[in-house]
């Protein structure tokens, strides 16, 4: 019958596969393979950019082999990862995955804390106080312990079109500093009928939690504060922050109503379709390449909250280098070299330089290829700066579920799906408390 | 047809080329913005040609992965797919159109259960399944649980069932054994079934991303949508169209040129499929 | 199709076929035809659906060590509890789920043949027409989604530009909560028009010429042969296509990530979209299984349905 025959060509197949795959794994005895899993959320050639690194690394540390593997978004990776532990494989040594996994990666069990390497640092001090302190924020819990460094990161900024500024008589080395001075030179930018919007902040779409958090910010009351336990959205920080994201579009009219989505506002920013607009230092170098007008980058503009500082909202984003669980001791010590590989200055330069990612440590900022970066746009230096007034971004316990529901709530109250914000905050603030309430 | 050019004709004439060019106006698009620089929004200068043509999208995307390897895996992987399926859904398809035996129902219903749940929803226990049976990371982890499939055992009862049975009586009278009138009976007979089972086969696998990139880790042995995610994963820069939709051009061009080829063998192949 | 050793293994049973006395291999015959795609769709999707029923019942530990707790139905009580994380959005989902799936069976289908009616004469470029209603089945799914974000692209889209571009105003095609779910169909439409349209075109050929000139002497009018010839002809086409349809509009969501992500809100989110979303967090995992069991009895009570219709018209 066929079926038996398929089934002898299945045994073949598995009967040859039987003697392969473990053929591969005894081969490396003497040399400890790293399975690095990393997504990509930036253009260009991701893939061999990484595979010098490990190239390089392999060089100077003979006996580790890295292989990087690409795996998708950073959704993909979380969910690639998951089915393989959960289905009983090992998964990677290294990967790239947010910051803000933090705990739920650390409640699955699934990663180790760095710390206990960096304790075994001669100056673990020195080490990391060179971060940034409002990228580490987000790298430890709430004992203190470190449990990812920070590798490719991001901050969102205000970019400005210098010509415009010139043309509604605005100082173009001026970029609006507080929400009054916001909302005053947008007016003076906007011109009617849509033909031109004086600001495009690209909250609308499915992930607006990142800007809003901004606001909320901004007006002195983060969503989060030390404990992943508890969460800050029905405030009426939160309220107003909504009240005048709504109004920018509808009292003030200097944007389209409920923002612009995420995608595509740096091309609306380009072909001058919008004056300023708010997005990820990410777009950074795509938005110079692009723009055919002096490019001018400035802070997010600060909240009510004060004018000395503390007003500032800025959150921070990226990915962080986690370790894993199910390695060997020896296996994690190899994969600490490799996280401290990509963490070095000269890699973080130059991976920023390459991908336009913020470098993480202040040290890498003093290399020659940042230096000369900074010497010539110092646009990137506006975005380094502001990570001394940045905070943290929002993450909890359940991480993933409260921040669906933030998202959920916040993009139907902007679409004006919902107009009873502080109802809706409540509800959303009721979800999120029974959500949490074991944790307390 | 000999009729003569009613108005009526000409009017269905000119409705279907307009339906069939508003219909192409994605594609059109497509194309053009692959080419158009990237981030030069279609507002800018004429909107067919932008500012300046060129091939930065392609290049570009084309250093993003190894293609030529992605290329060659998923052939090998809807190929893979398809020879195994044409054996088990001739033999279930038989089974279920020709002969009589007990549970033949409940075990058709059993099969059919298989269009209604979404394979995505079951990655944690077949990736299980994958690594006990120690597939991890090959090409056939990818294409095992498409080795059976509902939809070409329901296609192929159907067109079993159109099959007259006089023709399997008299090549049994003749002494054919079961292969035999499988082979020189039944199968000439639905080739157009096959087809059709072929075309659907072949594009819904080409196109699968999420199993393949759940079971596997290597680029050696990943499939092109694995390459084609990387364009699309641009969120900490934006929406990227021209590079994306270069690389959509390039991972759907074989199955493009394969439908031009084909397409006439295909529509009449159709004509006496057993789905009719 | 057969090599030598299939032919000498299937001569067996051929032989067995041919024998009067029912041997135990010719009991066996039909079972061992259908084993392989058994064994495989039991291995790849009844089994591991099996698990999930059964997970449904229970709620994962907080920590990923410890023991799941049996929780009955609660699960799926929780699931249209409208002050619950995940219940407040699900019913909406579904509404969601099934405007979508009837929207595009009840326009995909009458228009795929439609189409198929014009595209079945003489026309000069047939080929080319014909490619341009069909190429969107053959895109993956999230490319044809891409080239749609760049047409409803609030800013910077093809649509608005246009429309702009005649002194309109633009739309926020993706953005509004009014508008979303249709702009979706919309694409949905697009690309399943052609995939259906192919089998109705191959249902057409097979209605023999003759048909037609026999009504055409009677003096049928193009729309009566239509009305009375080809439709009662191509109704197993249809129904087939139903089934098909039905299907997979409850299981296509790729799109949704690069158009909208299910928002705002939850205003565009579809069921399998949504057990995507929750899927990400482990504790979740009750919930997604019990959604998985309401998306197969949804799928089941239609496919049943179309199915029992099927075979009553192979009997009539």
């Amino acid at each position: 019958m066929f079926s038996r025959d398929v089934c002898r060509r299945l045994y073949g197949v598995l009967a040859v596969l039987a003697v392969l795959v473990p053929l591969g794994v005894t081969s490396a005895q003497d040399t400890i393979t790293l399975d690095f899993y990393y997504p990509t959320a930036v253009d260009g050639p991701i893939a061999q950019i990484l595979e010098e690194y490990a190239q390089q690394f392999e060089a100077e540390n003979p006996g580790i082999d890295v292989n990087p593997i690409y795996t998708g978004s950073y959704v993909d990776t979380r969910q690639a990862i998951q089915t393989e532990i959960q289905g009983g494989g090992t998964g990677p040594d290294v990967a790239v995955m947010l910051a803000t996994d933090i705990f739920s990666l650390a409640e699955e069990g699934y990663v180790v804390p760095v710390q206990q390497f960096i304790d075994q640092m001669e100056d673990p001090e020195a080490f990391v106080s060179d971060f940034y302190e409002s990228l580490m924020v987000n790298s430890v819990d709430e004992e203190g312990t470190i449990w990812s460094i920070p590798f490719q990161r991001s901050t969102p900024i205000l970019y400005y079109n210098k010509d415009m500024f010139r043309e509604a008589g605005l100082d173009p080395e001026q970029p609006p500093r507080n929400r009054d001075e916001l909302v005053e030179y947008a007016q003076k930018l906007t011109l009617p009928n849509g033909e031109r919007w004086g600001l495009m902040v690209a909250i609308a779409g499915d992930f607006p939690i990142w800007l809003f958090q901004s606001f909320v910010m901004a007006n002195g009351q983060n969503l989060v504060e030390e404990s992943p336990a508890k969460v800050y959205l029905n405030t009426p920080e939160a309220v107003d922050a909504l009240k005048f994201l709504i109004d920018l579009g509808s009292t003030y009219r200097v944007q389209p109503e409920g923002g612009t989505s995420w995608g595509d506002t740096p091309t609306a920013f380009t072909s001058g379709q919008a004056a300023m607009i708010y997005h990820t230092v990410g777009s950074l170098t795509s938005i110079l390449q692009n723009a055919d007008f002096e490019v001018g980058v400035g802070y997010l503009p600060s909240g009510p909250a004060g004018e000395d500082g503390t007003g500032y909202g800025t959150p921070t984003g990226g990915g962080n280098l986690y370790i894993f669980a199910n390695s060997t001791p020896e296996e994690q010590e190899a994969a600490w070299k490799w996280v401290q590989f990509l963490a070095s200055p000269e890699i973080q330069a130059d991976w920023g330089a390459k991908t336009g990612y913020i470098a993480a440590r202040r040290s890498a900022w003093e290399t020659d290829i940042l230096q000369e970066l900074v010497a010539q746009y110092p646009q990137y230096a506006v975005a380094r700066d502001q990570l001394e007034i940045a905070g943290k971004e929002f993450t909890s316990y359940r991480a993933i579920d409260v921040q669906n529901i933030i998202n959920n709530t916040v993009s139907s109250i902007l679409a004006g799906e919902r107009t009873d914000i502080e109802t809706a905050l409540a509800e959303a603030q009721a979800q999120i408390d029974s959500l949490l309430a074991e944790y307390q | 047809m000999t009729r003569r050019r009613t108005w009526a004709s000409r009017l269905a004439d000119a409705a279907i080329i307009t339906v069939s060019i508003i219909w192409m106006l994605p594609l059109f698009f497509a194309i053009l913005m692959s080419f158009r620089p990237q981030r030069d929004p279609i507002t800018n200068g004429n909107i067919f040609f932008g500012s300046t043509l060129t091939l930065a999208n392609y290049m570009s995307a084309w250093e993003v992965a190894p293609w030529p390897a992605h290329y060659a895996n998923s052939i090998i992987f809807v190929v893979g797919v398809l020879v195994v399926q044409v054996f088990t859904i001739t033999m279930a398809g038989y089974a279920f159109a020709r002969l009589r035996f007990p549970g033949r129902n409940l075990l058709l219903g059993i099969v059919l259960l298989q269009m209604m749940i979404p394979t995505g929803v079951l990655l944690v226990q077949n990736f299980a399944t994958i690594r006990t049976l120690g597939l991890y990371d090959t090409q056939i982890a990818m294409m095992v649980p498409y080795w059976g499939s509902a939809f070409g055992t329901l296609l192929m009862r159907q067109a079993f069932r159109e099959v007259p049975y006089e023709l399997e009586e008299a090549a049994r009278i003749d002494g054919a054994n079961w292969a035999q009138i499988m082979r020189h009976v039944y199968i000439p007979l639905t080739i157009p079934s096959y087809v059709a089972f072929a075309l659907v086969s072949i594009s819904s696998h080409w196109n699968e991303f999420l199993w393949p990139f759940i079971v596997t880790r290597s680029a050696h042995v990943q499939p092109l949508t694995v390459g084609l995610n990387k364009l699309y994963q641009t969120s900490d820069v934006g929406a990227l169209y021209g590079q994306l939709m270069a690389g959509t051009l390039m991972v759907i061009a074989p199955l493009v040129i394969l439908f031009i080829l084909f397409q006439r063998r295909f529509i009449e192949s159709f004509a006496s499929s057993g789905i009719k | 199709m057969a090599g030598t050793a299939q032919t000498r293994a299937a001569t067996d049973a051929g032989m067995a076929i041919a024998r009067p006395r029912k041997s135990l291999l010719q009991i066996l015959f039909p079972y061992l035809l259908i084993a392989p795609t058994l064994i495989l769709v039991v291995m790849f999707t009844i089994w591991p659906a099996g698990q999930s029923v059964i997970s449904s019942l229970y709620r994962p530990p907080r920590m990923a060590t410890g023991e799941p707790t049996f929780v009955g139905l609660q699960n799926y009580i929780d699931l249209f509890d409208p002050t619950h994380y995940i219940g407040s959005n699900f019913t909406q989902v579904i509404i969601n789920t099934l405007i979508f799936t009837f929207a595009t069976v009840l326009v995909a289908v009458p228009l795929a043949l439609i189409f198929a009616l014009l595209l079945n004469r003489r026309i000069r470029g047939l080929a080319l027409w014909r490619f341009g209603l069909f190429y969107p089945a053959l895109l993956p799914l999230i490319g044809a989604a891409s080239i749609w974000a760049f047409i409803y692209s609030d800013t910077v889209g093809l649509l608005n530009t246009i429309l702009r571009s005649f002194g309109l105003s633009g739309q926020n095609w993706i953005g509004n909560a009014n508008l979303v779910l249709g702009s979706v169909i919309v694409v949905n439409i697009w690309k399943q028009v052609g995939y259906y349209m192919i089998f109705y075109l191959a249902g057409l050929q097979g209605i023999p010429r003759d048909f037609y000139e026999a009504a055409e002497i009677e003096g049928a009018s193009t729309l009566q042969q239509v009305y009375y010839l080809t439709l009662p002809l191509l109704r197993r086409t249809t129904l087939f296509i139903m089934i098909i349809a039905f299907t997979f509009g409850f299981q296509t969501v790729e799109q949704l990530q690069v158009l909208g992500g299910g928002g705002p809100g939850v205003r565009s989110n579809m069921i399998l979209y949504y057990i995507f979303q929750n899927i990400q967090e482990r504790r979740n995992a009750g919930y997604v299984n019990a959604m998985t069991v309401i998306l197969v009895l949804i799928l089941l009570v239609f496919t049943v349905s179309n199915f029992l219709i099927f075979e009553r018209e192979e009997k009539s």
